[in-house]
């Protein structure tokens, strides 16, 4: 480009190229949403599939929440994770309205602000900051154990792998395993793309092996509890224990679908917006709803649902499948699953550390949240105050957690569900209202703006509801809080994790309010409703 | 110098070196000032990071506010501009700004934990020594914190491989531009295989050295004040105030090990002085 194209530069204040004018002074904090200059998208349906894969760490999730699920709905778990799939497919969409019409970092914060206001947007943010901080944690703890298994299976020395259970060797190899994902997230260390494609394929390709090796020990007599799959596991009808029972199953599938809409969401991101998303979403959910029943069906078959041994619901495995199965399962094999949970944790922890720390720095910039956290690094361009607090907080609680209990990761998982009825629901109703001037401007719009979101939203938040009361039963979580002596009465612990860190966010919330009112006046983020587009 | 200088800045101690020699160089020459910052496309390095436009967007706004800061550090008189441009690297991203204003000069900061006055080179700096069609200035650490004090005059540190003459036209270039005197130092004991101890190093200097030098002396004089001065060893003269080393980078594109082994590597390192390297080959156009 020669100079003659360039503007010329006066002395005082300084002018810029056209398209990146920089101000004399910094851009006022404005009502509405900035997007512009925005440049063609990279991501093609096979990087958005990885994508998506790798977020929801299919390896991570089953091990962590499956034993949830049996314990609840018993032999219909496929059917309660196809279940389960529904309310979040009907939110999904509402995500993709929202994310097409308001881009923005704070994602289910912004936009439950914009359409709601300071309050329920500030819950909303909280919801999802507690929710990813939750499973920072539980990640973490994961990984510990299947590090010290790993170690074990190739040593061969048994006793390495129930090291883990000793609470301060557990809490502070987990504690380095979050300051790694921490330097890691902060200094946004680059990850290349084969690398990922690398290790989605080792992990898809493990979990198979699994299920194979499972199905065929039991159809040649070496199961732990052979069962022949039926088609009632299918049957949702099936499920036995009324509603509670139901609800925290879905709960448990809720977690486990957790993450895959980040393939829908990607529109200005995609090289064509109109159709990489939805052809990777599809693919996306398609492969892992098949990955998920294979398991299931699998594990079923192989151990059955008794408390004893290796029985899933268990409550001294529940809370980490793999961790017990894989040896009996895979013999000698055995150490390429803890690989593969091991790595798949680690590949998620760096793309889950940044929901928390992006949100607290949307909620940082529009003042919710002190200032501090919407502090850039200048040299890494990460949110660098809200990384290292999300990680302070994520360790502290693990450490906390385990020490009050060692199925720790259980409770988390628990509370985790209810964390993620409770942002996702008020996000989905976000969408229902923030469009409410565009509900009838066509057939499409009714369905994707109004219907699936509203009854989507609906379902997660009863669920919400159901499982914030049933979860005041001492018997809900690993221990209650409040006890008496014989162990009788008290309240679960599940209960003062869920409701008690939405409550904690709700005094933070008041505080601030006090502090610091602009963004509580709507000064900062305006609440909007775009009016229809439809020509009278 | 006509043309632009093209700054790659952050809002750190380093990128404050870094602007604060292009702030040098731009006053001394007469050139235009390009405060660039390279930031990651879609807000990420890493491909295991759903890429997010609206993150993009508020680090571009961000990047507008280090950027305005850093203008009012700029003296008054300086024609500059400051920019926000995206790059999957640092260094692509400099050397794309670099094509884009025609920049005539590349300027960087040590990379950060370099010892005060000393260049530590990053990354982003080896990166672009041996991809940069453009010469590279490399700000010692601490360089903000020094007193502007001109460009009285350039030492060019010269050898006999090829290159040398891209070099000697660069110092000429520079020179009439800023005025500044120019000081010839014989890089040839350097040039022999690392491992010679400095007793025989000092045994090499013969003939063809004293004839280089005169050759450069030749072409230099008539348009800036010439001093000659031969490198024996370790200690490598005394520096003005000011001061800028000029060194082909005919011996530093070759590969890094090589680079960082030579002798002439480690004088770099003690380098308390900012630096310029010139690329072997000429720029296409330039």
């Amino acid at each position: 480009m020669s100079e003659s194209t360039k503007s010329p530069l006066s002395t005082a204040a300084h002018a810029a190229a056209p398209g990146d004018a920089v101000p004399g002074t910094a851009d006022p904090v404005t009502g509405g949403i900035s997007r512009k200059g925005l440049s063609v998208g990279t991501v093609g349906v096979l990087g958005a599939l990885v994508m998506g894969i790798s977020c929801i760490a299919p390896a991570y999730t089953y091990t962590a929440g499956i034993g949830g699920a049996v314990g609840a709905v018993g032999f219909q778990v496929p059917a309660i994770l196809l279940l389960g799939f529904i309310p979040m497919l009907l939110v999904a969409f509402g995500y993709r309205e929202l994310n097409k019409a308001m881009p923005d970092s704070g994602t289910s914060f912004t936009w439950a602000t914009r359409a709601f206001g300071p309050y329920v947007g500030w819950m909303a943010g909280w919801g999802l900051i507690v929710a990813t901080i939750l499973v920072l944690s539980n990640l973490a703890g994961i990984a510990v154990d299947f590090l010290f298994l790993l170690i074990s299976q190739i040593s061969g020395n048994e006793a390495i792998a129930e090291i883990t259970r000793n609470p301060f060797v557990n809490v502070a190899v987990c504690l380095i395993f979050v300051a790694l994902a921490t330097w890691v997230s902060y200094r946004d260390v680059s990850t290349s793309q084969k690398l990922q494609y690398g290790l989605v394929a080792f992990q898809i390709a493990i979990l198979v092996l699994f299920a194979v090796m499972a199905i065929v020990e039991t159809v040649q007599g070496g199961a732990f509890e052979a069962h022949m799959p039926e088609f009632a596991w299918f049957n949702p009808l099936e499920i036995k224990g009324g509603l509670s029972m139901i609800v925290m199953g879905l709960s448990a599938s809720v977690f486990m679908f957790w993450g895959w809409d980040v393939t829908l969401t990607m529109n200005e991101e995609a090289k064509d917006p109109e159709r990489t998303p939805g052809r990777a979403a599809m693919l996306t959910v398609i492969s892992i709803i098949a990955i998920y029943l294979l398991l299931t069906v699998s594990s079923l078959m192989y151990s059955g649902i008794g408390d004893k041994g290796l029985g899933l619901t268990n409550e001294e495995i529940g809370g980490n499948v793999f961790f017990a199965l894989s040896g009996p399962v895979m013999g000698g094999l055995a150490f390429l699953l803890s690989l593969a949970v091991l790595t798949s944790s680690a590949s998620s922890l760096q793309s889950t550390f940044i929901s928390p720390a992006r949100t607290l720095l949307a909620m940082g910039h529009y003042g919710a949240v002190p200032k501090r956290f919407a502090g850039v690094s200048p040299r890494f361009f990460t949110p660098g105050f809200a990384t290292i607090a999300s990680a302070v907080v994520a360790g502290g609680f693990y450490a906390v957690m385990r020490f009050l209990s060692e199925d720790a990761l259980w409770d988390t998982i628990l509370a985790l569900g209810m964390m993620i009825c409770f942002y996702y629901g008020i996000t989905a109703l976000s969408c229902v209202w923030y469009f409410r001037h565009q509900w009838f401007d066509s057939g499409k719009d009714f369905f994707f703006k109004f219907a699936s979101p509203l009854v989507g939203g609906i379902i997660l938040l009863v669920l919400f509801v159901i499982t914030a009361i049933d979860s005041l039963a001492p018997d809900y979580g690993s221990i209650a809080i409040g006890a008496d002596e014989n162990g009788e009465g008290g309240i679960g612990i599940v209960f003062f994790i869920g409701v008690g860190l939405l409550v904690f966010g709700g005094v933070l919330m008041l505080v601030q309010r006090f502090v610091s009112p602009d963004f509580f006046r709507g000064k900062t983020l305006s609440m909007d409703a775009p009016p229809s587009l439809r020509q009278h | 110098m006509t043309g632009s200088i093209v700054v790659g800045y952050t809002a750190t101690d380093a990128g404050a070196d870094a602007l604060a020699l292009g702030t040098r160089l731009a006053r001394a020459t007469g050139a235009a000032l390009r405060v660039v910052i390279v930031l990651p496309s879609e807000g990420t390095m890493s491909k295991a990071v759903a890429p997010e436009r609206a993150y993009e967007e508020l680090l571009r706004e961000q990047a507008r506010t280090w950027l305005a800061d850093a203008a009012k550090t700029i003296p008054a008189g300086l024609v500059h501009s400051a920019h926000v441009r995206f790059a999957e690297s640092f260094g692509e991203g400099l050397q794309a700004a670099a094509d884009e204003f025609g920049a005539t000069l590349l300027v960087l900061g040590a990379a950060n934990g370099g010892a005060l006055r000393r260049h530590r080179l990053g990354s982003v700096a080896s990166e672009l020594l041996h991809a940069s069609t453009v010469p590279v200035a490399l700000a010692p650490a601490g360089l903000s914190r020094e007193p502007d004090a001109g460009l009285p005059r350039i030492t060019v540190a010269t050898g006999t491989r090829p290159g040398a003459e891209l070099l000697l036209e660069s110092a000429v270039r520079l020179a009439s531009a800023s005025g500044a005197a120019v000081r010839l130092v014989s890089l040839m004991p350097l040039d022999v295989p690392a491992g010679l101890n400095t007793g025989a190093i000092t045994l090499l200097k013969d003939a063809h050295v004293d004839q280089v030098l005169a050759s450069a002396r030749d072409r230099l004089s008539g348009e800036t004040d010439v001093e000659v001065l031969q490198a024996g060893g370790d200690s490598i003269v005394d520096w003005l105030p000011g001061e800028i080393v000029l060194v082909g980078s005919s011996r530093l594109a070759q590969p890094r090990r090589l680079f960082l082994g030579s002798t002439a590597a480690k004088m770099l390192r003690e380098l308390p002085v900012p630096m310029i390297v010139v690329p072997r080959t000429r720029a296409e156009g330039a």
